[in-house]
């Protein structure tokens, strides 16, 4: 009549993995999420996590957390606002464009490699992020004079990024 | 940051003294104030409602200084609010006879803002309140 429980447990942890096992499947999986925040007053903005170290094909979602504000997420490359390239030659450059509040965008990371981005109306206030995918060999920019200092100076390293996976802003924590 | 507001203050004592007396000008006490001012939010991607402010009007030719309107959800205007980038506070620079429509001024605000889309770039909020601080939460969100 009933199944006894330790079966039940049984099948979930040995037929389960078999069913969602084929890695097309986890690639698709559910997209990581990257939040936009301010404070109160908006003296402080940022994204967090501001570093993520991701595998080619996953998708990264970003989500307007700040009730206040509208941010962007707009890769560095000259087809956005002529900003320098910060993300792989062949690569696809993004711009979610301004996000209003609970608004979000996705973008899903092909190629491996560096990929710096930032917020259209806080690069100034240095609201940047960057996602490694993969294990680059190349990660060092030669643009870095053409950055706000504010931005340059909020980056995590790519070493610390993959090492740690992830990176929360210092406000975040 | 800290020098930057110090003369943020600065400025708005130069600009403000007038504001301090007189009633307000009757085309701007209930949202939505007369023309030339316009809704902030239908000029720049921006909530309409912005918490701790307000609803925002501004006359577009004023950029990025203002001065914007703060209304709160019964349409009456709270504060009067100028916009300062920081790397505009320097020698070479003023922001003179800036209007100052709002009437009695309770109290003022001053700090330091990010940026917003309109004002794309670090900035001091400098705000004039027509009502008491008491009373501030009526634009908390
Ligand atoms: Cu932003």
């Amino acid at each position: 009549m009933s199944i006894p429980r330790r079966t039940v447990l049984l099948a979930a942890g040995v037929i389960a993995p078999v069913l969602i096992a084929p890695s097309r499947l986890l690639r698709a999986g559910a997209a990581i999420e990257v939040a936009m925040q301010g404070n109160l007053n908006g003296g402080y903005v940022w994204f967090d996590p501001i570093g993520l170290h991701i595998m080619p094909g996953q998708t990264v979602r970003w989500f307007n957390h700040d009730p206040g504000n509208a941010h962007t997420a707009t890769a560095y490359h000259p087809t956005n606002y002529q900003r320098p390239r910060r993300i792989p030659e062949t690569a696809q450059p993004w711009d979610s464009d301004y996000l209003m509040p609970g608004e979000t965008f996705s973008f899903t990371f092909e190629k491996e490699g560096v990929y710096d981005y930032f917020c259209v109306p806080h690069e100034q206030a240095g609201m940047v992020g960057r996602i490694v995918v993969g294990s680059p060999k190349d990660t060092a920019w030669k643009n870095d004079a053409d950055l706000p200092k504010a931005a340059l100076n909020a980056f995590p390293s790519v070493h610390d990024i993959l090492a740690r996976g992830r990176i929360h802003a210092e406000m975040a924590q | 940051m800290k020098k930057a507001l110090s003369l943020a203050s600065a400025l708005l004592a130069s600009v403000s003294l007038t504001a301090f007396a007189g009633s307000a000008d009757k085309s701007i006490v209930k949202s939505p104030p007369a023309s030339p001012y316009q809704q902030v939010s239908k000029l720049v991607p921006l909530p309409d409602f912005l918490p701790g402010m307000g609803q925002l009007f501004v006359d577009p030719a004023t950029l990025p200084a203002g001065p914007f309107l703060a209304y709160d959800h019964d349409k009456k205007l709270v504060s009067t609010i100028y916009m300062v980038p920081l790397k505009d506070i320097n020698p070479n620079n003023s922001f003179d006879n800036l209007s100052a429509p709002g009437g009695n001024v309770d109290h003022v605000d001053v700090y330091y803002n990010a940026g917003h889309p309109g004002v794309g770039e670090p900035h001091a909020h400098i705000v004039m309140w027509h009502i008491p601080a008491n009373k501030e939460s009526r634009v908390a969100k």
